[in-house]
């Protein structure tokens, strides 16, 4: 295959433009409003689903700055591990209230990452990335350190009688819901264009009048809200949080796998990515106890192989199966 | 004052095993931008076939070097051959993400295999040492560092002056001219994702004689890999060298802090990683590239 | 009126000055063709008046500002606006979003709204004759669409003066004289041009001035016709020292372009 209609496949498949694709994007909207039933219609699983709730407004606010801007971060479960922590101290001070949760990691985490991301957000590319590793693993360390933060061994918060226990999952849908509404109306936005110029080529953009920095950092705090309230409202559910939990790995790296998986930089995309990914891993935990892992590991090479751009390709795919081998084509070496 | 050279030694003594591990993991990346995610569980694997040797044959672990290499070599030859260059013209996210998925198989099949038990391997060394000028050096160590600077070297060596070391300097500088000039380009990506497997494996064997083994190990290496690599620059042998050295030593001085501010009480042993890691913030906010400056991919 | 001073510029890379002691003035609502070999400074010129190379010596102002004191992301809020000889269309946003993005963030410093940008997008993209190809991916235009989109980009900066790096490169006759008309038709509405290109019969029918660049340095000013007929000119284009030099320059520029590439900061940071 030379490499002209190589990259004309390539093209064809990589272009949902900016919102990404309808179809993908309504089936989140539908998805998302079923899930609202959850506490109803299956109150054993709304652990599982609040879970997976959690995973979704994760996988938006990386999307933020790793799809939508170009920036990829390894070190966004600081903002989770910090909103968490937001509620756990308000809950050692006597306050237990999730939109006191909530406001107050929004703006602890969006400017905690306004100043992180003045340095740091002007390193380039992998950089980047490995900068924002290094911020989250300094600050689980940091925080395992501080007794105000109850060290090693975590804080407990005060959580409500199993009875009212649904308020959590109501909870963590409204900050998902707030996310896929925030993602959505800054990709229609004025700031969600500034963003994707910056992704595709910087210097073009500041001549056009953005601001690299400026908007970098806007993209990089909006982000940063997003998952310090999916960790305000996890630990009040948890009852408990310490570095282990708040600074989880997978909360770093499921997030990133997941939007990858939907389909990096769209509207739709990480929800797809989530549900799916987080349903597939439960299934094969329930089916396969003791290998579960191993078969989600098989399930990524996958669906890395077979759709190398995302799942919200598949809704925008016209053409067939001959399509779609002919572009799988245009990635090999 | 012996307590600062102590330090010296335990930070140089770590680095040099940091170094074989970042080794790989950067020529991979800076070569061929891959992130190879799965790095940890090849050195994992490497510390296995180790065990395995030893325990079922009493091979001395320093003589198991070449098979782990070999074992891991092929491995990542044959991944990078039918899996990773069926999407290597994907974004760089893509094979991330697939490589991935490659750690969580790999680790999960060493579950299978080796169940989650720890491991060591004991030689008649272990544990043995010596003192100069009041500083203790482990044998074990005093050989892994040694072979460490011997691996490395070669690597040197192999990568300026051989004819495939060439033909890789080649396709990272300039595929579409490599491939004129008759580089099979699927070839030499699989050779050095075979290499930087086997490296992988070869650093995995020197861990077995001073760390204990389970399936998980390779993880902490694998960020480490990633710091290593940004400190020293991107696809450099050298890089790799003064990398893993200064990570080392920053580390041991790192876990000597010891301050109480009012109540809280600041204790460097548990700040080990924060310190290292806001070095490195440092070192890429002063130099954007690096110690070792200009990256070479 | 003058709108452009450019005072004694010099920049310097490394051990070689691609730019000695430039100066010149550009009218208000004037063509300004800028010539030269290959080599002789014209990009790095362009550069250097739109702010993304700060001068080593000299400086450039408009409107009594020094451009060297702005950042890159305010040259265009003040009016100046440029294209770039290596086009850099953003790939995965349609040709109108790429116009729009112009748009938004232009000329007023964002207070337009995205549906009015959109709108000026429309109206930019019929008058550089994109109209039919708007909603298509930008990365799916050919080589001279690719040119056209780079001025729409440029014009929906609602710049006082334009800067054409090479925008008629590539294209067949028939398409050159379209986009002269197109130049002519924006200089009419009162935006100044500086005027970059090889071709000498579509600079000389366009500029009201000539500028001749030739090592570095200014060696021409005037009138088209005058100044091809300068033998001066001619030995410059047709003198033998300028080959040596010429490779020594695209040495340099293209070892700084590949360090630009790798450049983690920001070009303007």
């Amino acid at each position: 295959m030379t490499t002209a209609s190589a990259s004309a496949a390539m093209r064809k498949v990589s272009l949902a433009g900016i919102m990404g694709n309808r179809g993908a994007l309504w089936a989140a909207v539908i998805l998302m409003l079923l899930l609202l039933l959850v506490p109803v219609a299956l109150p054993g699983y709304q652990t599982l689903f609040r879970t997976i709730l959690m995973y979704v407004a994760l996988a938006y606010g990386w999307n933020t700055i790793g799809g939508y801007t170009g920036y990829v971060s390894f070190g966004n479960v600081t903002f989770f591990g910090l909103g968490a922590y937001c509620s756990a101290l308000l809950s050692a001070h006597g306050v237990n209230n999730l939109f006191a949760d909530v406001a107050l990691a929004v703006v602890v985490n969006a400017a905690f990452a306004a100043l992180v991301g003045l340095p740091i957000l002007r390193l380039k590319g992998h950089y980047f990335g490995i900068a924002t590793l290094g911020v989250a693993l300094a600050i689980t360390d940091i925080v395992g350190n501080l007794d105000a933060f109850g060290g090693t061994g975590g804080l407990a918060l005060k959580t409500v009688d199993e009875a009212h226990f649904s308020i959590y999952y109501y909870a963590a849908w409204l900050v998902t819901a707030g996310a896929i509404g925030a993602t959505f109306l800054v990709a229609r936005s004025k700031l969600g264009y500034a963003f994707v110029a910056l992704r595709e080529n910087e210097e073009a953009a500041a001549v056009l009048g953005i601001a690299p920095t400026r908007y970098k950092i806007v993209a990089w705090a909006i982000s940063a809200a997003i998952a310090g309230a999916a960790g305000a409202v996890f630990a009040p559910a948890n009852g408990f949080v310490d570095p282990s939990i708040a600074f989880a790995e997978d909360a770093n790296v499921f997030p990133i796998v997941m939007t990858i998986l939907g389909g990096i930089g769209t509207v739709a995309g990480p929800f797809i990515g989530a549900i799916i990914l987080s349903g597939v891993n439960e299934l094969l935990a329930r089916w396969f106890i003791k290998v579960h892992t191993l078969f989600f590991g098989a399930v990524i090479v996958a669906v890395v192989l077979l759709l190398p751009r995302g799942l919200v390709w598949l809704f925008g795919l016209r053409g067939g199966a001959r399509t779609w081998l002919k572009s799988l084509a245009a990635y090999k070496a | 004052m012996h307590l600062l050279a102590q330090d010296l030694v335990n930070g140089i003594l770590a680095g040099g095993i940091l170094a074989v591990v970042a080794l790989g993991f950067s020529l991979v990346w800076g070569i061929m931008n891959i992130i190879n995610l799965a790095h940890g569980a090849f050195v994992m694997l490497g510390a296995y076939v180790t065990w395995q040797l030893f325990s079922s044959f009493h091979v001395d672990p320093f003589l198991s070097l070449p098979v782990s290499f070999a074992v891991l070599f092929t491995l990542g030859y044959l991944i990078q051959r039918f899996l990773i260059n069926w999407v290597a013209r994907a974004p760089v996210l893509t094979t991330f993400l697939l490589t991935f998925g490659l750690s969580l198989l790999v680790v999960n099949v060493a579950l299978l295999i080796w169940t989650g038990d720890t491991k060591g391997v004991t030689t008649a060394y272990s544990g043995t040492n010596f003192t100069v000028a009041g500083v203790t050096v482990p044998w074990a160590k005093l050989y892994t560092l040694l072979a460490a600077l011997l691996i490395t070297g070669v690597m040197q060596l192999w990568l300026t002056r051989s004819k495939t070391g060439r033909a890789i300097r080649a396709t990272a500088m300039d595929i579409g001219a490599a491939q004129l000039s008759g580089v099979r380009v699927a070839h030499i990506y699989a050779i050095v994702f075979g290499l930087g497997a086997g490296l992988a494996g070869v650093a995995g064997t020197l861990i077995s004689l001073s760390y204990s083994l389970n399936p998980s190990m390779g993880q902490p290496f694998l960020i480490k890999a990633f710091v290593v690599c940004v400190l020293g620059g991107l696809g450099s042998v050298e890089g790799a060298l003064v990398g893993g050295l200064t990570y080392g030593i920053v580390e041991a001085f790192a876990s000597q802090i010891d301050v109480t501010i009012g109540t809280q009480h600041i204790s460097g042993t548990g700040l080990q990683d924060a310190v290292a890691l806001v070095v490195l913030l440092i070192v890429l906010i002063v130099r954007p590239r690096g110690i070792m400056g200009r990256a070479t991919a | 009126m003058s709108a452009l001073r450019i005072a004694d510029v010099g920049m310097r890379f490394g051990g070689l000055w691609a730019l000695r002691e430039v100066s010149f003035e550009v009218e208000r609502g004037s063509v300004v063709g800028l010539i030269g070999p290959n080599g002789s400074g014209k990009t790095t010129l362009m550069n250097v008046i739109s702010g993304v190379y700060k001068p080593t010596t000299g400086e450039v102002r408009y409107a009594g500002r020094r451009i060297a004191d702005v950042p890159t992301h305010e040259v265009c809020h003040f009016g100046i606006a440029r294209t770039f000889q290596v086009v850099k269309p953003f790939e995965s946003l349609t040709v109108r979003e790429n116009v729009a993005v112009g748009a938004m963030y232009g000329r007023d410093g964002g207070t337009r709204s995205t549906r009015a940008s959109f709108e000026r997008a429309q109206e930019l993209l019929e008058i550089v004759g994109l109209a039919q190809v708007a909603q298509r991916p930008a990365s799916d235009l050919t080589a001279p669409n690719r040119k056209r989109l780079e001025v729409a980009k440029a014009l929906a900066l609602d710049p006082e003066v334009l800067l054409l790096d090479e925008v008629m490169a590539g294209l067949n006759a028939t398409e050159v004289d379209e986009a002269l008309e197109l130049l002519r038709d924006v200089n009419r509405r009162g935006v100044t041009l500086i005027v970059v290109e090889h071709l000498m019969k579509a600079i000389v029918s366009i500029s009201t001035t000539i500028v001749v660049l030739a090592e570095g340095r200014k060696i021409a000013q005037g009138a088209p016709t005058e100044v091809l007929a300068s033998p001066h000119v001619i030995e410059a284009y047709l003198g033998s020292r300028w080959a040596k030099r010429q490779e020594q320059l695209r040495v340099i520029e293209a070892e700084r372009a590949e360090a630009e590439h790798m450049q983690p900061h920001e070009p303007n940071a």
